[in-house]
């Protein structure tokens, strides 16, 4: 079985995000990067998937700028084989339709059985990129998985609905599956699996060389949430406090009319 | 009449050759039993050098054995057996000396030397050092069956080789009284009285008569010999297997820097294997280290895990290997020893300290820990997982973005400077960077340095962490990786010294990172303070306080530091009360050993421990000289509800406190 991940290395989100000079990218410089979350269930599940199923080729593709090759490289100390890196320092710029078509490209030859990618970004949020995937490669595709079982050519998966409710489906392969929290728990890569990693196979494709497709989204502003009101610190005695919240709540809301 | 006495009296020559096959014999039996056990080192595989500095290492053994240094670190027992072991010293020489007379330089040469004054010295020192003797293994005997400490491990073994020793000793007196009663008791009395315990003794038998006593002589002769015999025999199957493994261990020993763990060599491409899982992934030195304990339990009455209710003896972990040497020698010794017991570890070296044989406890914790990281990807909890996370992503463990890591510095701009003009670097630290307590610490050492007229310089968001709690938790690559990008940075600025408010940092940086490329002076605050308090270049008031004074297990026990904090506080004018355990026997605050990222979710805290401790010396304030020992006693004093009578504080702010007004 052939397999392929599909990765975004993601700024940390505890970083300090800056916007740019341009006004729709964000500032690189004092950004941590690691794997996105999501493709770390992603990544697990494929590589519990090839260890299962012997004989198995697992793949995994990242777009993003050079430094995506800590992300690759972790994501190969994880387990998976060689490594399709599209190398693109403007990947900021690129849409969730231009991700996925890139990817295709990149990709559509290989003829996957099985493909995951993490459920959405933690930077982007737009839960597109898998989905579209999918789509572009004629394939079926179960988004926010949190259980998998394959067996023979079908895969079981259950899906996260709202309200707490779980669906299964069932699809045949070959699929896309989109992988949410609580799938499982990513492993730590061990030291010779690092080792080993270093020597692994990373196909560097430049982005130009594949076929350019438009953005569909333009971003126009990028900028940090508005300040909307903030909190007021009532001083003084209780009953003091009482009076002024009385006030404040008769002023400013309706709950007490 | 020549003082002296002929050597096998009453046994005759026809005796000297059985004796000697007996003792050929017990010898050859005690021999292949030693060589047994060091078989066993054979499982050990892992390569180590201890075949250096052989001249030191055999004067240092001598030193440990004839004056019993470690052993008297624990005060009466130490005391007692050293005492004991001096007897025995005395016997074994005057047995040898009688040997080297009787066998060989008599018959060979004609020449004696047990005469005369130097006879008389040998006989009363053999006679005291036997009832020295007796004294002892009674008071052993009190201390295991009548007295014995709280979870004192006895076996048939302990019993028979105290019954041997008494009887031995017995024996050997009941000998020498025969002997006495009648060939110097009425002929030559004031010789008799160089052995005062065998006159006692020829006293008591004198009315049975020459023949009655020439004939219980020569078979309690004999009975002797063959106790003597057994002794030898018994020595390889009992703890007395440490009157020769000691020695050989203490030998061997890790010569220092003090608690350095041995780096694993990352560029080794040959290696598919890191830590220990099995005994072949241990040293021949762990193996010889379980094969030279006998169960005194110094390590386990401090190791603060023990201490506090949980799965980890330091003792049982040494233990647990000879059993597993023995048991299951290919097997996994992991399992065999329990995780938590492994997770549980401190790494505060108490153990190490104190062990009279030299056991080396924590390096053997940190291998099977490297094992379980490296190996097996596991953690001791999802917490220790993500902290090792956030040191991969923003280089420490905290979670902080790593650009921020220079923020607390904000407002002391004026005050630093840029590192080719500075006179020392400070390493701030994780905590010491991010943790809002610690913030604190890392100012005020800015403004002392400053207020000394001393200038410093910071890495800013080039400096990481040291690696240290990634290290001790078994996490061997992402320490190196951390401290390759260090020692970069450090060299960058083109330092000549550096100063860290972390012991953690400051044993890493100062130890280890030599081993990685970087050779610089390095600090820790509390000697650094001392000199500048001391060259008058800081100054400050003197104003008492009601404190204790908490050694840090990496300043202390990891660098010997006692006295620079002390003497720091003493300029401040405060007298410390000290704790029941301080200096060599401080009680961790539970931080180490990478457990300042772990919750502590077995048996008690250690920190509400130590913090008792601290109450429990009427002080009001705990002064300590680390972040992480901070940390533990700001949330040790709460949880132990000290709050209203006792408070944490930092060296840093006792200074800062004294100070004087303008240059704060």
């Amino acid at each position: 079985m052939k397999i392929l991940v599909c990765i975004k290395q993601v700024p940390d989100m505890e970083s300090k995000f800056k916007v740019s000079g341009d006004g729709v990218t964000i500032e690189e410089t004092d950004l941590a990067f690691r794997i996105n979350e999501y493709d770390e269930y992603a990544i697990e599940q494929a590589v519990q998937t090839k260890e299962k199923n012997e004989g198995s080729e697992l793949v995994v593709a990242c777009l993003g700028a050079d430094r995506a090759s800590e992300a690759i490289k972790k994501a190969l100390a994880m387990g998976c084989d060689r490594a399709i890196h599209i190398v693109d320092n403007e990947s900021q710029t690129k849409d969730s339709f231009q991700v996925a078509s890139l990817l295709k490209s990149a990709v559509s030859e290989e003829n996957f059985d099985l493909i995951f990618t993490g459920m959405q970004s933690q930077d982007r949020g737009s839960a597109q990129v898998g989905i579209l995937l999918a789509e572009m490669l004629g394939i079926d595709s179960v988004s926010t998985i949190v259980s998998f079982e394959l067996s023979g050519d079908e895969v079981a998966v259950k899906r996260e609905l709202e309200g707490g409710i779980k669906g299964l489906v069932k699809v045949k392969l070959p699929a896309l599956l989109t992988c949410q929290l609580g799938l499982n728990k990513p492993r730590y890569p061990t030291l010779p699996n690092i080792m080993k990693a270093k020597k692994k196979p990373v196909d560097k494709m430049e982005v130009a060389s594949l076929a350019a497709v438009e953005n569909v989204l333009t971003v126009k502003n990028l900028h940090p949430p508005a300040k909307k009101g903030q909190a007021l610190y009532l001083e003084g005695d209780v009953n003091d406090i009482a009076d002024k919240l009385i006030a404040e709540l008769k002023a400013k809301t309706a709950v007490l009319s | 009449m020549e003082a002296t006495r002929e050597i096998y009296w009453n046994i005759g020559a026809s005796a000297i050759i059985p004796m000697y096959i007996m003792a050929t014999l017990s010898l050859t039996y005690l021999a292949k039993g030693i060589y047994d056990h060091l078989k066993l080192l054979k499982l050990g595989k892992a390569p180590l050098d201890r075949d250096n500095r052989l001249l030191f290492r055999a004067f240092y053994t001598a030193k440990q054995v004839l004056f019993q240094t470690k052993v008297r670190m624990k005060k009466t027992m130490g005391g007692l057996h050293s005492m004991f072991m001096w007897g025995f010293v005395v016997l074994t020489i005057g047995t040898g000396l009688i040997f080297i007379q009787a066998d060989i330089l008599d018959p060979l040469f004609g020449i004696t030397f047990l005469k005369g004054t130097f006879y008389k010295i040998y006989s009363i020192a053999l006679d005291i050092a036997g009832a020295l003797a007796i004294l002892m293994v009674l008071g052993l005997a009190v201390r295991r069956y009548i007295a014995p400490p709280k979870g004192l491990p006895s076996t048939a073994g302990d019993l028979a080789a105290l019954t041997l020793l008494f009887l031995i000793l017995g024996t050997g007196y009941l000998i020498e009284g025969f002997r006495i009663a009648v060939t110097e008791l009425k002929q030559n009395p004031d010789l008799a009285s160089f052995s005062p315990f065998g006159l006692w003794i020829a006293e008591i038998f004198y009315p049975y008569g020459e023949a009655t006593l020439r004939e219980l002589h020569v078979n309690t002769w004999w009975l002797h010999m063959t106790l003597v015999m057994g002794f030898f025999m018994m020595i390889p199957h009992t703890k007395l297997k440490h009157l020769i493994l000691v020695p050989i261990n203490i030998f061997n020993a890790d010569l220092g820097p003090k608690g350095k763990l041995v780096a694993i060599d990352l560029e080794d491409e040959s290696k598919e294997t890191f830590g220990a899982a099995t005994l072949a992934d241990f040293t021949w030195k762990d193996v010889l280290d379980s094969e030279s304990c006998l169960s005194c339990m110094r390590c386990q009455d401090l190791c603060p895990a023990w201490n506090t209710e949980k799965p980890l003896s330091p003792m049982k972990i040494i233990q647990g290997i000879q059993t597993q040497a023995l048991e299951n020698p290919h097997g996994n010794i992991i399992d065999s020893l329990g995780k938590d017991a492994i997770w549980s570890c401190t790494t505060c070296l108490a153990c190490q300290s104190i062990c009279p044989a030299e056991i080396e406890h924590v390096p053997k914790i940190v291998e099977m820990r490297r094992h379980l990281v490296l190996m097996e990807g596991e953690f001791p909890g999802e917490e220790v997982a993500q902290a090792m996370d956030q040191m991969e992503v923003n280089f420490n463990p905290l979670g902080s973005p790593f650009a921020s890591r220079g923020d607390w510095a904000k407002d002391l701009q004026s005050k630093l400077s840029a590192p080719a003009d500075a006179d020392i670097l400070y390493f701030a630290g994780c905590y010491g960077s991010f943790d809002a307590r610690n913030q604190k610490v890392a100012k005020n050492f800015i403004t002392l340095c400053h207020a000394a007229g001393v200038k410093v310089a910071i890495l800013d968001k080039k400096e990481k962490c040291c690696g240290e709690p990634a290290r001790k938790m078994g996490n061997e690559y992402l320490y190196q990786t951390l401290a390759t990008e260090n020692i970069e940075a450090i060299q960058n600025t083109g330092a000549k010294k550096v100063v860290t408010t972390c012991p953690h940092c400051y044993d890493t940086i100062s130890k280890s990172y030599p081993d990685l490329g970087l050779e610089i002076e390095v600090e820790h605050y509390a000697t650094y303070l001392n000199k500048l308090l001391q060259s008058g270049s800081l100054k400050i008031n003197r104003e008492g306080l009601n404190a204790t004074y908490h050694d840090s297990c990496y300043l202390g026990r990891y660098n010997g530091e006692y006295d620079g904090a002390r003497s720091i506080l003493s300029e401040a004018g405060i007298e410390t009360k000290e704790m029941k355990a301080s200096h060599e026997s401080s009680l961790c605050c539970g931080g180490g050993g990478g457990r300042i990222m772990a919750e502590e979710k077995l048996g008690t805290r250690i920190n509400q421990k130590r913090a008792n401790m601290a109450a429990d010396t009427g002080a009001e304030v705990l002064i300590s000289n680390c972040p992480f020992c901070l940390t533990m006693f700001e949330d040790g004093i709460k949880g132990a509800n000290l709050e209203e009578s006792l408070q944490a504080q930092d060296l840093s702010e006792i200074l800062i406190q004294r100070l004087t007004k303008e240059e704060a």
